[in-house]
C-alpha cells in the first residue's frame, strides 16, 4: 500500500557517503535513493554503523554527501552555500535531537520561538498556540529548560520543530533518554503532529516500539537500504531485527 | 601527577598560550621599562664619562643652592683663579668654563632645541685645552667678542656653514655673532643631544653669565702627581676667601653621573609604577582563565578525584601548570620588552626627547625580575582556582555539566559592602581633615570592595546594559544579554580589568580637566594685558630679562612686564623666588596685593603669598633672611601679602634685590598691555618683529597663552595614557581570551543554534555584542569610580592651590564609545572562531 496521491517532501538520488581515501575508505552510505513522503511518518531503523544518522544528516543539510543528490522541496543540497543551507534548515526544517535541545538560557517560549525569531519572522500565532496546546506546555512557557522535566524539555523541542511548519521534521532518537511512560507520550505528539497537523517526519531509531509508531519504516544496513515496511507493529519490527542479526 | 600535570599542559597548547599572553603583556612592560632605564643610566654615564675623560682636576666654588628636581645652582668664581691654578707645580693646562644657558636661533628664525623639555641648549667656552674633548673640525676656534664656533650637528641642523652669521640668545639678551668654527665633541658630533655655542672666555663671561666670572676650572695634570695630591695642591694655592673646592677627574665624573641618575631614577620609578598597574591587571586575566579552565576540567577532575587522585594532587597539577605557564609567559615577555624598550625610545623621540643612541643593557637583575615577577604574579592567580579545583567532589564526575553555577553568596555582598563602606569612611575622614596619606587607603578600600561585589551586581548590570540589544538585535541580542549574565563571577572577572583601567583614565582625564580648567581661570582673572611672549624654559635658561626693556620701548605697547625666576636660600633650602619688575607691573599682572602697592617693593623687601603666610605664620613687618647664590645674605622685610599665589608662588621679590650679582635670572615670560586704539593687526606685526629680533620666545594673544598653559597639562596626560594603554590592551586581552574559553565551553549549544537556523553573521552578532556587553559593564563601574576618583584627587590637591573640580563629560562619553569599541574589537576572533563551530561534531560531543 504506497501513497501514490502525496507528494514527496524530501529524496536522495544514488546518495553515497565516504569517510577517509583508498583501502581504509568506509562508505557511510552506498548508493541510497530513497523517498519521503508528505503528511508521513516515515523511521529509519537500522544497527549502529548502518548509516542511519549519516543518511538524516545529509538530506538535513547537516552533512555533505560525497556523490549523489539529496533533495528538499525540489532543491538540490549540494548546490548550496552555508547562508542558504542555514536558511533552509530554518524555514523548511524541524529538528529533534535525542538531548540538549534547548538553548539553556532562553525560556521555554523563546526556545519554541527560535527558528523563527532567528529569521525575523513573527510566525502564525493561531498555530503556534495550537502546536502548544497539542504538546500540553501552556503552563510551562516561561520556564528555563533547567527547571523542565526531561519530557518537558522534549516537548518544548517537539513544538519548536512544529512551529515554522516546516516541510519536513527530523527526528534523531528523539526518546533516546526518556523513560518509556514519557517516551511514549512524546511519540504521541509527532503521531498526532502528522495525523491532525498533516506534518512530515522522518525520525531515525533503534527502539522497535518507537518505530512501530510511524507509518512506514526503512531498514538500513551497511550503508544500504536492506528493507522496508509499511504500517508496522513493535512484533514485526522485532523479527525483521532479529533476521538481522542472524 | 607531575605527568598528568604535563601531558594536561601539552594537550592544551592553546590555552597555554592563552594563558601566557596575559603574562607576556604584564612582564614585557616591566622588562621593558627596566632595559629603558638602565639603557638610558648607561648611555648617561658613558657621556659624563666621556665629557671628563681627560681631565685630572675641577676648581669650582663651595656657594650651591639646590632645588627641586635635582636643580642646582652653583656661585661663579673669578677667571683671576685660573693664573693661580696654572702655576700650581704639576698642572700642564687649565682651562676656564661656562656652562650656561644659550639658545642658538637657526638660519630659518627658529630657535634649535626644545622648550623646557630634552636635552639642554649650552652656552660655553672654546679654546684650546689638554684635556678638552673639542677639537675644530672646520674653521678656527673663536676669538674676540663677534665671534662664535657651534658643534658640528647644531650647524647642520641650524643650516650654517663658517663665515654665516649667527643670532644667539642668552641671559644679556639675543646678539649676532660671525661663525668662525665648527667643533666636534670626541668622535661624535654633539653630546648627547645638547646645543653648544663656543666662544672666548671674555666674550663668553660677558655674554652669558657676568664679566670676569666663570663656572669652573677645568685641569690637566703634567702627570707627576696623581690627582688627588694635584686636587688638595691646587685648593692649597687658593686663597680660602675664594670658597673654592678641587674635585678629581673621577670625583667630578661621580657626581654628574649621581646626578643626572637620580633625575633618571624618578623616570624609572614612574615607569614601573604603570607597569605594576598593567601586571594586577593581568592577575585578573590569569585568575580568571585559570577559574575558567578549572571549571570546565571540573568533570576531568572529578574522575581523576574518584580513581584515587588526592585533593592535594589535583591543586598541584594546575599550580605545576601555572608555573610553566608563568614560566613561558615570563621568557617570552622578557625578550618582547627588549623590543617594548626601542619602542619607548621612539616614543620619546617622537615627543620631542631626543637620546643619544646606543646599545640596550640587559641587565641580570632585569632577567631575574621579571621571571621571578612574572612567575610568582601566575602562581598566586592561580592558587585559588587551584585549590577550588582540588575541592570538586568526586561524584561531580557522574553529572552532567554543572558549568553555570550562580551561586553569589550573601558572604560576598556583606563583605563587598563592607569594605567598600570602610574605604569611604577613610576618604570621608581624609576630607573631615585626616591626613591625606591616608586617601590611598581609602580608595584602594572603595576598589576593592567593588571587585568584591562585582559578581553580585554583574548579573544585573549585564542585563540592564544588555536591554537596548535585546531590543534593537532581536533573539540574537537577547541571547547575548543572556549569555553575558549567565555566569556572573566570570564576567565580574573579565570586567575587572576594564574597570581598572577605565577608573584610572577617567581619574587621570578628571584631574587634567580640573587643572586646565583652574589654568584658564587663573589667568583670566590674572593676566590683564592683551599679549605674551612666552618661554617654556623652567630652571634652565629662558629670556633675557632686557626683552622686557626692549619691548617696553616699543610704540604700541603701553607697559610690557617680565617676570622670572631666582634660585635662593632659605632656612637653607633651595627656593624659587619670583621675581617682578615694580615699576612696569602694574595693570598688565595682578598678583592680587592685600592693603600694599607694586611701588613699596624696594630691593630689600619681598612680598609673600596670604595663604602661605598664614601657614607659616609670618606678618608684613617681619624680616626674612635670603641667602643668594652668591654666599651674601639679604635680610628682607615683608612689606605685603597677595591673593593670587598660582604663578607668583610664595614669595614674589623686585629685580633690583640681584642687580649687580652673578646670580642667573631669566623671564619665563613677558606681559604686554598694547596702547590703546592700536589694532590687534598692527600690535602683532610690531610685536612678531621685536621677538624674531630677538630670536626667541612665542608672541600670543591673551587666549592663546591661556590655552597654550593649559596645554602643556595635555602632554603630561598623554603621557599617561599612553603608559595606561598597556593596562588596557591587557584588559582587551582578557575579554578575547574569556570570549574563546566561553565558545569552546559552548559548543554543543552553538551547534544546535547553527542546526536549528542561526547564520554564521548571527553567530557572530551573538558573541560581539556580548563582548560588548561585558566591556560596558567595566566602563561604567570605571567611569563611576574614576569620577569618584578623581574627585578625591582634586580635594587632596586643594593645598596645592587647585579648588575647582571639572567633570570631563565630553572624555567621560568619550570613554564610553571607546568602551563599546574594545568590545567590538575584542569580539573578532572568538566571535570568528564560534561561526567555525563544526555542527555535527558539536552535537554528538557527550
Amino acid at each position: 500500500m504506497t501513497p501514490t496521491t502525496a507528494t514527496v517532501a524530501a529524496s536522495t538520488h544514488n546518495a553515497t557517503k565516504i569517510y577517509g581515501s583508498g583501502e581504509g575508505a568506509v562508505y557511510a552510505l552506498n548508493d541510497v535513493s530513497v523517498d519521503f513522503m508528505s503528511g508521513k511518518f516515515t523511521a529509519i531503523m537500522g544497527p549502529s554503523g548502518s548509516g542511519k544518522s549519516t543518511l538524516m544528516h545529509c538530506i538535513a543539510g547537516l552533512d555533505e554527501l560525497t556523490s549523489g543528490s539529496a533533495i528538499i522541496d525540489d532543491v538540490d543540497l549540494s548546490t548550496m552555500k552555508d547562508k542558504a543551507l542555514t536558511e533552509l534548515r530554518r524555514e523548511k526544517i524541524g529538528f529533534i535531537f535525542q538531548s540538549f535541545n534547548l538553548v539553556p538560557t532562553l525560556t521555554a517560549d523563546e526556545n519554541i520561538r527560535l527558528p523563527l525569531m532567528l529569521g525575523n519572522d513573527k510566525g502564525d500565532e493561531a498555530w503556534i498556540q495550537t502546536v502548544i496546546d497539542t504538546v500540553h506546555l501552556n503552563d510551562r512557557l516561561t520556564h528555563r529548560p533547567s527547571e523542565l522535566s526531561g519530557g518537558q524539555q522534549q516537548r518544548v523541542a517537539v513544538a519548536r520543530a512544529l512551529a515554522s511548519r516546516p516541510r519536513i521534521i527530523f527526528a534523531d532518537e528523539p526518546t533516546g533518554n526518556l523513560d518509556s511512560i514519557t517516551g511514549s507520550e512524546i511519540l504521541t505528539f509527532m503521531r498526532k503532529a502528522v495525523d491532525d497537523l498533516g506534518q512530515t517526519i522522518v525520525m531515525v531509531t533503534h527502539d522497535p516500539v518507537a518505530a512501530s509508531y510511524a507509518d512506514r519504516i526503512i531498514f538500513l544496513a551497511d550503508g544500504r537500504i536492506v528493507n522496508e515496511m509499511t504500517d508496522p507493529t513493535p512484533e514485526r519490527v522485532l523479527d525483521q531485527m532479529k533476521n538481522f542479526g542472524s | 601527577m607531575f605527568r598528568i600535570a604535563l601531558k594536561g599542559i601539552l594537550g592544551r597548547k592553546a590555552r597555554l598560550i592563552l594563558t601566557s599572553l596575559a603574562v607576556i603583556l604584564g612582564t614585557a612592560f616591566l622588562s621593558g621599562t627596566s632595559v629603558f632605564s638602565a639603557t638610558l643610566n648607561r648611555t648617561f654615564d658613558n657621556l659624563f664619562a666621556d665629557v671628563f675623560q681627560n681631565v685630572d682636576g675641577y676648581v669650582r666654588s663651595t656657594q650651591v643652592i639646590e632645588a627641586d628636581f635635582g636643580f642646582e645652582e652653583r656661585q661663579r668664581i673669578s677667571v683671576d683663579l685660573v693664573d693661580i691654578v696654572e702655576n700650581v707645580p704639576g698642572v700642564k693646562d687649565a682651562s676656564p668654563d661656562i656652562q650656561a644657558f644659550a639658545r642658538i636661533i637657526g638660519k630659518d628664525g627658529k630657535p634649535l632645541g626644545s622648550d623646557g623639555q630634552g636635552p639642554p641648549t649650552f652656552g660655553s667656552i672654546g679654546e684650546q685645552f689638554e684635556g678638552a674633548l673639542w677639537t675644530i673640525s672646520n674653521g678656527k676656534w673663536p676669538m674676540g667678542s663677534t665671534e662664535v664656533a657651534l658643534d658640528e650637528a647644531s650647524a647642520k641642523n641650524g643650516g650654517y656653514e663658517v663665515g654665516d652669521t649667527v643670532k644667539i640668545a642668552a641671559q644679556s639678551g639675543s646678539r649676532d655673532f660671525t661663525l668662525v668654527g665648527i667643533a666636534s665633541y670626541g668622535d661624535v658630533r654633539s653630546p648627547g643631544g645638547a646645543t653648544f655655542a663656543l666662544f672666548d672666555q671674555v666674550t663668553a663671561s660677558e655674554f652669558l653669565a657676568k664679566p670676569g666670572f666663570i663656572d669652573a676650572i677645568l685641569i690637566k695634570g703634567d702627570g707627576s702627581k696623581s690627582d688627588e695630591e694635584l686636587a688638595a695642591d691646587i685648593s692649597a694655592a687658593i686663597p680660602s676667601e675664594y670658597r673654592i673646592e678641587t674635585l678629581t677627574g673621577a670625583e667630578i665624573t661621580q657626581e654628574t653621573q649621581d646626578q643626572i641618575g637620580s633625575a633618571l631614577a624618578f623616570f624609572g620609578i614612574l615607569l614601573s609604577t604603570f607597569s605594576f598597574i598593567a601586571l594586577g591587571v593581568g592577575c585578573f586575566v590569569i585568575y580568571n582563565v585559570f577559574s575558567i579552565s578549572a571549571a570546565q576540567r571540573q568533570r576531568e577532575n572529578a574522575l581523576l578525584r574518584a580513581i584515587g587522585a588526592s585533593r592535594k594532587q589535583i591543586t598541584r597539577a594546575l599550580l605545576i601548570e601555572s608555573v610553566a605557564v608563568g614560566l613561558v609567559g615570563s621568557l617570552i615577555g622578557l625578550v618582547a620588552g627588549i623590543g617594548l624598550s626601542k619602542g619607548l625610545s621612539a616614543l620619546l623621540n617622537a615627543i620631542g626627547i631626543d637620546l643619544p643612541s646606543g646599545g640596550l643593557v640587559v641587565t641580570l637583575g632585569t632577567v631575574q625580575q621579571t621571571v621571578l615577577v612574572g612567575l610568582l604574579v601566575t602562581i598566586a592567580s592561580a592558587y585559588l582556582p587551584a585549590r577550588r579545583a582540588g575541592k570538586v567532589p568526586p561524584l561531580a564526575a557522574m553529572r552532567t555539566t554543572v558549568l553555570d553555577n550562580i551561586g553569589t553568596g550573601r558572604g560576598r555582598l556583606i563583605g563587598g559592602l563592607i569594605t567598600i563602606l570602610l574605604g569611604v569612611a577613610v576618604v570621608v575622614a581624609v576630607i573631615a581633615g585626616a591626613d591625606n596619606s591616608f586617601l590611598g587607603i581609602g580608595i584602594l578600600g572603595v576598589f576593592v570592595g567593588t571587585i568584591i561585589l562585582g559578581p553580585v551586581i554583574a548579573r544585573p548590570v549585564a542585563l540592564f546594559l544588555g536591554r537596548p540589544a535585546a531590543r534593537l538585535r532581536g533573539i540574537t541580542g537577547v541571547m547575548a544579554r543572556q549569555n553575558s549574565a549567565r555566569n556572573p563571577k566570570r564576567t565580574a572577572r573579565t570586567a575587572s580589568p576594564v574597570l581598572i583601567g577605565v577608573a584610572l583614565v577617567t581619574a587621570v582625564t578628571a584631574l587634567a580637566a580640573s587643572i586646565k580648567g583652574q589654568i584658564d581661570d587663573v589667568f583670566s582673572q590674572q593676566f590683564k594685558g592683551d599679549y605674551a611672549i612666552n618661554s617654556d624654559n623652567r630652571g634652565f635658561g629662558g629670556l633675557s630679562p632686557t626683552l622686557a626693556a626692549d619691548i617696553n620701548s616699543l610704540s604700541v605697547v603701553s607697559k610690557a612686564t617680565g617676570i622670572g625666576l631666582l634660585t635662593v636660600k632659605i632656612n637653607g633650602k633651595g627656593q624659587y623666588l619670583t621675581t617682578i619688575t615694580p615699576d612696569t607691573i602694574e595693570g598688565v599682572y595682578d598678583i592680587g596685593l592685600i592693603d600694599a602697592a607694586y611701588k613699596d617693593l624696594g630691593a630689600a623687601d619681598i612680598f609673600i603669598g596670604r595663604s602661605y603666610a598664614e601657614r607659616k605664620s609670618i606678618a608684613v613687618g617681619n624680616k626674612l633672611e635670603v641667602e643668594l647664590t652668591d654666599g651674601t645674605v639679604r635680610q628682607l622685610t615683608v612689606k605685603g601679602l597677595y591673593e593670587y599665589d598660582d604663578l607668583a608662588g610664595n614669595y614674589v621679590v623686585s629685580r633690583e634685590l640681584f642687580a649687580g650679582t652673578t646670580a642667573v635670572s631669566f623671564d619665563f615670560g613677558v606681559y604686554i598691555l598694547k596702547k590703546p586704539g592700536v589694532s590687534d593687526a598692527e600690535a602683532r606685526t610690531v610685536l612678531n618683529a621685536a621677538v624674531k629680533e630677538y630670536g626667541q620666545g612665542e608672541l600670543l594673544s591673551k587666549s592663546e597663552y591661556i590655552d597654550k598653559q593649559s596645554g602643556q597639562v595635555n602632554q603630561l596626560l598623554g603621557l599617561i595614557y599612553g603608559l595606561l594603554a598597556l593596562s588596557v590592551i591587557i584588559a582587551v586581552v582578557g575579554i578575547v581570551i574569556t570570549l574563546l574559553l566561553s565558545v569552546f565551553e559552548r559548543q554543543r549549544e552553538l551547534g544546535l543554534l547553527r542546526a536549528v537556523g542561526m547564520t554564521r553573521s548571527q553567530v557572530r552578532t551573538t558573541v560581539r555584542w556580548e563582548s560588548v556587553i561585558t566591556s560596558l559593564l567595566g566602563a561604567v563601574m570605571g567611569v563611576v569610580l574614576g569620577i569618584g576618583l578623581g574627585w578625591v584627587i582634586v580635594y587632596a590637591l586643594r593645598d596645592q592651590g587647585l579648588n575647582t573640580f571639572s567633570l570631563p563629560v565630553a572624555s567621560t562619553f568619550s570613554i564610553m564609545v571607546l568602551s563599546f569599541i574594545v568590545g567590538l574589537l575584542a569580539a573578532i576572533y572568538p566571535a570568528w572562531r564560534a561561526t567555525r563551530v563544526d555542527i555535527l561534531s558539536a552535537l554528538n560531543t557527550n
